[in-house]
């Protein structure tokens, strides 16, 4: 069954894609939940996270793990310090003003990468042999399991830890209403530290896993990615996590899906089709509860 | 004389029935209130008479031309206007261009008049600001005109409201809880301009939680109590009528309590 | 004379003669100005008409875009299709880019406004992507390696011209009923349409004619550079011109002519900084929106301004005569 292979067989590619898609897409969806803001600059600290891997790597001391674990932790100190220091005091002034500081921050970010590696695209130094298993007539590579079971495992801790820890309650809370969990002794700015931290720290760890899959990094990578889950976030609902999964997903597999049928040059404008077929007839996204008409 | 009539009206929201095939008359020139305990549906039922909700059941028709299934922007134009439970202005413009912008339906000024501005359109504005200034200076905010609107005080919010619904002379007005959040002097002059719109020919519908209000200049009232109509008729009958009384205070028996 | 200013012919006049003096000094200013600065001018006015346009939808009607660049683009392929294709004349090729540009605006409208916010705002990035793509992977636009061979019409005096139009149409238009329904929908739109303003239909026209100016200046950006390519509309293009209307003020034509000038300037005026100017730009949004969240004229009634600083001035002449 040929057809039924290759289709397994772009199931598994557009998980792959898609799982990436996801873990920038949570970021975003994670922050506009709480403060109702889009942080443009997200794309921008996932291909920081993609750099901070590839320096790490080249460093000879470090295996995949380390390399995971230290760009996450360097992309989430990066979100904090960005939001104490662009977002925290327009925090109170229009959504619209906050999205301009953002966009500065990315400009700032990327061009900061311009300058200090250069701004061609390196490869990335191999961190673990890729190996490729055949089931049956289709295949998949160490690379797209590691991608898939550590996007898996990520989104698997984060729906743990908002759902289970106090931090977590609070950050829902904070998603209801700031003011009343204000009152009700949750402290706001800790949690939006948080929800940054964790944000940019998925990023990040996207980040390191684009680069071992696409063996690309570059400095302007960040803006169409960031984009891309952006509309994943959207198109599953922004402000809900299992929304952004799955807008991730579907994202990666129609991409895929457009390559698979010779439509490749048109691979970047169908994440957005998808998207602005899906909003059409479902305003809110997949997952989006409908916004209530209140008078 | 019947003017807006509400023909066995129902909405419901998922299990939810807000509004229960309500039978309502609102007759030409009188002050009618509507009055209920919270969550009684009495703010849906001004919801459903501007079209922002649609009625799952029944007809509503102004002067015996159906309201149901015209969109809200026709209603001011029909002749109903209305306020807001929570004040509903445009913040960040002046106090003038917040009524002008309430004569919007008697205009007829588009793109190109706008972009030629011909004596015609001149015409319409000086006639437009006109009626806008005749509107606040009934409402006592003449004064106030150049004024962005978020800058008024509560009560002078609620009155410009009220000067926004006026300005495009409507048959009915709808004032959804007018005097919430006002002190006693300004209940009583209120109360003073809402007989005073009425004597222009306006018919007055209002919603209102503040019974000396309410008693004091409603020529009717009709009570609303989880979606049901339960009374309707002058305050001195409403007044002594039983099953407003339960509404209001309980029947004291268990039962009562638990009807959600 | 009050009432000679009320007459419309005179007001015409008056109108006509601001033009003429506009294209008078224009030209008088490209006669002594060096190229460099000259261009730089004449961006700031391709800039203004594009930003103009989006202040419209964005900043009176309170529509977020961010897929300004689209029209832009579609603009300036269409007018150069035109005058190359078809040797429409430059005029004319601008008009065609408007009025594309309109046409896909309106189009692109009616089912993309029902979504408010910041779905919007993503839906019309989403369409701004795919209509950069199509351009690359279109025959007669010569795909991902550009169009070539404009002719590089596009003078100094025309664009300041057509930017002094737009400015006055687009001051006429807040003062009227329609740019007064824009500016309510802006402010609440369920009290708006309960006052009778057909949303739906004033969100339309917004975005219609701001596509129009978008369209327009796409034609005169393309007819400058004599060569685009789809990456010249780029995401970061519609971020340009929306960083214009939010810097200067949102729903001030002031302030937008300001932000136009500052951002259109700032780069040129950093390049001494050589690989660090991007760095610095980025900053300096951040900045300009930490201490002006409002943009620069944001929350300032000019007019108002104007007559207060006027009045002071009046009331210390009558402290000194006293």
């Amino acid at each position: 069954m040929p057809i039924l292979n290759n289709l397994m067989q772009q199931l598994v590619n557009g998980l792959a894609l898609g799982g990436i898609y996801a873990l920038i897409a949570l970021g975003y969806t994670m922050v506009y939940g709480i403060i109702g803001m889009i942080n443009f600059a997200y794309g921008e600290i996932f291909m920081f996270g993609a750099y901070a891997g590839l320096v790490l790597a080249l460093t000879n001391y470090v295996n995949v793990y380390t390399a995971l674990l230290g760009a996450t932790l360097i992309t989430m100190i990066l979100g904090v310090v960005i939001e104490r220091v662009a977002y925290k005091p327009i925090r109170r002034s229009s959504r619209l003003s906050a999205l301009i500081s953002a966009i500065g921050v990315s400009i700032f970010l990327s061009s900061f990468m311009v300058r200090v590696k250069g701004p061609n695209t390196r490869g990335f130094p191999t961190l673990f042999e890729n190996r490729i298993f055949e089931i049956g007539n289709f295949q998949i590579t160490i690379y797209q399991i590691v991608i898939i079971g550590v996007a898996g495992l990520m989104m698997l801790g984060l729906h743990l830890f908002v759902t289970y820890t106090k931090m977590g309650r609070a950050m829902r809370a904070c998603a209801q209403d700031k003011d009343a969990a204000s009152l009700m002794g949750v402290n706001i700015d800790r949690v939006i530290s948080v929800t940054f931290a964790i944000g940019s720290g998925l990023a990040g760890t996207a980040g390191v896993l684009a680069g071992i899959y696409f063996n690309a990094v570059q400095p302007y990578m960040g803006l169409l990615a960031g984009l891309k889950a952006f509309a994943a976030a959207v198109l599953g609902g922004i402000g809900s996590i299992p929304g952004a999964m799955i807008g991730g997903i579907v994202i990666g597999l129609t991409e895929i899906l457009g390559i698979t049928v010779n439509l490749s040059e048109y691979k970047d404008a169908f994440a957005f089709a998808i998207l602005i077929l899906v909003l059409l007839f479902k305003p809110s996204g997949i997952m989006g509860r409908k916004a209530n008409k209140k008078v | 004389m019947s003017l807006l009539t509400l023909d066995n009206v129902t909405i419901r929201f998922g299990g939810l029935t807000a509004v229960d095939t309500v039978n309502l008359e609102v007759k030409q020139g009188e002050i009618l209130a509507l009055i209920g305990p919270n969550g009684a549906g009495k703010s849906t039922v001004f919801n459903l008479i501007t079209s922002i909700y649609q009625p799952t059941e029944g007809k509503i028709s102004l002067d015996g031309k159906a309201l149901t299934g015209i969109p809200t922007h026709k209603i001011a134009d029909m002749g109903i206007t209305r306020t807001f439970q929570t004040i509903r202005l445009f913040p960040e413009l002046s106090v003038l261009d917040n009524v002008k912008i309430g004569a919007h339906c008697r205009g007829k000024a588009g793109l190109l008049q706008a972009f030629t501005r011909l004596p015609s359109m001149k015409r319409e504005e000086a006639e437009m600001e006109e009626n806008a200034i005749k509107a606040l200076e009934f409402l006592d905010l003449d004064a106030k005109k150049e004024d962005m609107a978020k800058n008024l005080s509560y009560g002078e919010q609620r009155r410009l409201e009220i000067a926004r619904a006026l300005v495009s002379k409507p048959k009915i007005l709808l004032l959804d809880e007018p005097a919430a959040g006002m002190n006693p002097q300004e209940k009583v002059v209120l109360m003073e301009m809402i007989r005073r719109i009425r004597d222009t020919g306006i018919t007055i519908f209002l919603v209102e939680h503040d019974m000396k209000l309410v008693m004091g200049i409603s020529e009717r009232i009709a009570v609303l109590d989880y979606g049901k109509l339960i009374a309707e008729g002058t305050p001195l009958e409403v007044r002594s009528n039983k099953a407003v009384i339960e509404a209001y205070l309980g029947s004291g028996k268990f039962k009562s309590r638990i009807r959600r | 004379m009050k009432k000679l200013l009320d007459n419309w012919l005179v007001q015409f006049l008056l109108f006509l003669c601001v033009l003429g003096l506009t294209a008078f000094i224009t030209d008088a200013i490209g006669d002594v100005l060096p190229p460099y600065l000259l261009m730089i001018g004449l961006f700031i006015g391709i800039n203004l008409i594009m930003a103009l346009g989006l202040n419209l939808i964005t900043g009176v009607t309170g529509q977020l875009s961010l897929g300004h660049a689209a029209f832009m683009s579609i603009g300036a392929y269409a007018s150069a299709i035109a005058t190359v294709n078809y040797h429409v004349p430059f005029l004319g090729g601008v008009l065609i880019g408007g009025l594309v540009a309109c046409l896909f605006g309106i189009v692109i409208g009616f089912p993309t406004l029902r979504l408010t916010g910041d779905y919007l705002a993503i839906a019309t990035l989403g369409f701004a992507e795919i209509v950069r793509v199509q351009f690359t992977n279109m025959k007669i636009t010569n795909g991902a390696i550009g169009f070539l061979g404009i002719q590089g019409s596009t003078t100094f005096p025309i664009v300041m011209t057509i930017a002094v139009i737009t400015i006055i149409l687009m001051v006429w238009l807040e003062n009227s009923r329609n740019g007064r329904a824009m500016l309510a929908i802006r402010e609440d739109e369920i009290a708006s349409s309960a006052v009778g303003i057909n949303t739906t239909l004033y969100k339309i026209q917004a975005f219609a004619i701001g596509a129009f100016c978008a369209g327009v200046g796409g034609a005169l950006f393309a007819h400058t550079t004599t060569f685009i390519q789809p990456t010249d509309f780029g995401f970061m293009k519609s971020v340009d011109i929306l960083s214009i209307v939010v810097l200067g003020g949102l729903g001030s034509i002031p302030g937008t002519v300001i932000g136009a000038i500052v951002l259109t300037a700032a780069p040129e005026i950093l390049r001494p900084l050589a690989n660090y100017r991007m760095m610095v730009y980025g900053v300096l949004l951040v900045i300009i929106m930490i201490f002006r969240p409002y943009g620069l004229l944001g929350g300032v009634n000019l007019r108002k301004a104007v007559r207060r600083a006027f009045m002071l001035t009046k009331k210390k002449q009558a402290g000194r005569e006293e």
